[in-house]
């Protein structure tokens, strides 16, 4: 047999440990994916070109500035769909298999986890993005202003929605009650956040809770990366999503730290 | 996390003592239930160690405590120079862990799961794919080396996760029922894996209820019955204090209640349709006869009078039966 260094393992540690383990990991995340990559692409494309073309049904003329809210609205929804709703399914699913303590003792640094996992829902929204955008432009004649102040936001908004979702998933303890949150973020999200149109068509103190909120946000950089002019604010925007972001990191720390 | 971890990296160079020792430990929830309480042992490099017990008994706690998966209450946990209570994040590059439960791989190819994993666990692209390749052929998995664990049976499923666990080791080993499901001729394979662990310098605890497999294959081994450590040493150690004895196995019949047991008989279990019973050599004869009339009555089927064993150890210690189908 030819001499391992078995049984001799010590501690790594440092950048090159670091960097090791989120190559390896955004491995382990798209083939732990594999399975579901082609519904979950077509689910992403779908929501996208739904969204964008269904709002076509309601109206015999669009007004331009509802197309461009859809259109502007759509992206947020793609970039947070993989983060925000099917990773913390994800992690209840290890959690009722009893495969979550596997997972959990693994030699990985949490840090570099969390890092390939945001790594796999960016590109897992991106492609997407790219497709409700050019659908938006051929359907309704949009010309996007796009700006390189698209890039922070779409990072940003990716991130803070991927944040969101592994806090959910590792610090609530009760997988179906995960489940249960990311359906209701589903509806909540569609239907009563101002993403895909403005908040003033919102009742005043729906409008006041969405402002606490990040989504509503998202749409505005999101926005203002795609459009000249048409949103404000949008510092505020950037500074209300990072916090909940920096929120979703420490939730994050303290679930995966924590030791019944 | 990492900060800690780089501490202790610095201290985990040379040549220290990497023998496993856990003094005290002790894991109470909700301030009542003493899931373990003050276990203390200690293994060395390349022993390979049961932890033998009834469901329920603490086993898994106090693996669990090891991997840094759970906190004691009370007591430490060390390995060589690394405390690790206080240092999950080494606890978990020090020791590999394979739960009772299935791993995740129902979206991974077999061989790919096993080196991702080995490369988690820090072991270089070409010595994951050669100790890969000689796990996957001395488990006799090689047919499905190329398949998606979805596809598996649950017996390969148990080996694939040996494999990934076990494919670049810490230094200690903590497997729990690792032969769940696996079929007799592949089990024998993985007793040897297992066995090759402890020759290269692991560490193994070996988490079980399941005696028999045990006794051939351990060092030495602790019992743990309610939390508490309540017998360690050898097999043949724990074996000594039930020397002058025997196993009486009675095979009921189906449907027969636990018959009337005579004073003679020093502590009995039932398990299923088998009816085992400690008795001293000198009652062998009235054994025979206790059974016989039995079966004469049509309550017995069969029996069978032998050595002890170290389940009969286990029958004393804890009242229960090993195996699965304990009534």
């Amino acid at each position: 047999m030819t001499e391992l260094t078995w049984a001799r393992v010590t501690p790594r540690a440092g950048l090159p440990y670091w960097l090791h383990s989120y190559r390896i990991l955004v491995r382990w995340h798209l083939a732990g994916l594999r399975l579901w990559l082609t519904l979950l692409a077509s689910i992403q494309i779908l929501a996208g070109a739904g969204f964008v073309l269904g709002i076509a049904l309601f109206f015999r003329h669009i007004p331009a500035i509802a197309a461009l809210f859809v259109a502007t609205g759509v992206p947020v929804i793609n970039l947070v769909m993989v983060g925000l709703i099917l990773g913390p399914q994800l992690v209840a699913d290890q959690k009722l298999q009893q495969s979550y303590d596997f997972i959990r003792a693994l030699p990985a640094l949490q840090t570099a986890a969390a890092c390939a996992w945001y790594t796999v829902c960016l590109l897992a929204g991106i492609p997407a993005v790219v497709i409700s955008l050019v659908i938006a432009e051929a359907r309704y004649g949009i010309s996007f202003a796009v700006s390189p102040a698209i890039l922070p936001a779409v990072l940003l908004t990716a991130f803070t929605g991927t944040m969101i979702g592994y806090a959910l998933g590792h610090a609530v303890p009760n997988p179906m009650a995960t489940r249960l949150t990311t359906q209701l973020l589903i509806f909540a999200i569609f239907g009563y956040t101002p993403i895909l149109f403005p908040a003033r068509q919102l009742p005043g103190w729906l409008a006041t809770v969405d402002w606490w909120l990040p989504f509503g946000h998202m749409a505005v950089i999101v926005r203002a990366g795609l459009t000249d002019g048409l949103v404000t604010g949008v510092a505020t925007s950037y500074a209300i999503v990072a916090v909940w972001g920096a929120i979703g990191i420490a939730v994050s720390a303290w679930a995966l730290g924590r030791r019944g | 996390m990492v900060a800690s971890t780089t501490t202790s990296a610095q201290a985990g160079r040379g040549g220290e003592d990497w023998s496993f020792r856990a003094e005290g430990v002790t894991k109470v929830y909700g301030g009542t239930l003493r899931a373990n309480d003050q276990i203390t042992l200690s293994v060395q490099p390349g022993e390979v160690y049961g932890l033998l017990g009834p469901n329920g008994a603490g086993k898994s706690t106090l693996v669990k405590q090891v991997i840094g998966l759970l906190k004691p209450t009370e007591g430490q946990i060390r390995l060589g120079p690394f405390d690790l209570v206080a240092d999950p994040g080494a606890a978990r590059q020090l020791c590999s862990y394979l739960p009772q439960a299935p791993v995740p791989i129902d979206s991974f190819k077999v061989r790919e799961v096993i080196e991702l994993t080995g490369r988690i666990r820090g072991g270089d692209r070409a010595a994951v794919r050669q100790r890969t390749s000689q796990l996957i052929e001395a488990l006799d998995i090689g047919e499905w080396a190329t398949t998606m664990g979805q596809r598996l049976s649950g017996g390969i499923k148990r080996l694939v996760g040996f494999s990934m666990v076990t494919v670049w080791p810490g230094r200690v080993v903590i497997l729990d029922e690792p032969t769940n499901d696996v079929d007799p001729l592949r089990r024998r394979l993985l007793w040897e894996q297992i066995r090759l662990l402890g020759r290269q310098g692991c560490a193994v605890f070996l988490v079980t209820h399941n005696v028999m497999e045990a006794e051939k294959s351990v060092d030495r081994l602790a019992i743990i019955a309610d939390g508490r450590l309540i017998a360690e040493g050898t097999p043949s150690s724990l074996k000594a204090a039930d020397r002058g004895h025997l196993r009486l196995q009675v095979m009921l019949a189906p449907g027969a209640r636990t018959p009337e047991l005579p004073s003679w008989v020093r502590s009995h279990a039932r398990a299923g349709h088998n009816l085992i019973a400690a008795i001293e050599e000198a009652d062998a004869a009235q054994g025979i006869g206790w059974a016989a009339g039995l079966i004469g009555d049509g309550v017995a089927e069969e029996y069978a009078l032998g050595a002890t064993t170290l389940e009969d150890v286990y029958i004393r210690l804890t009242g229960h039966v090993s195996a699965d189908d304990e009534d």
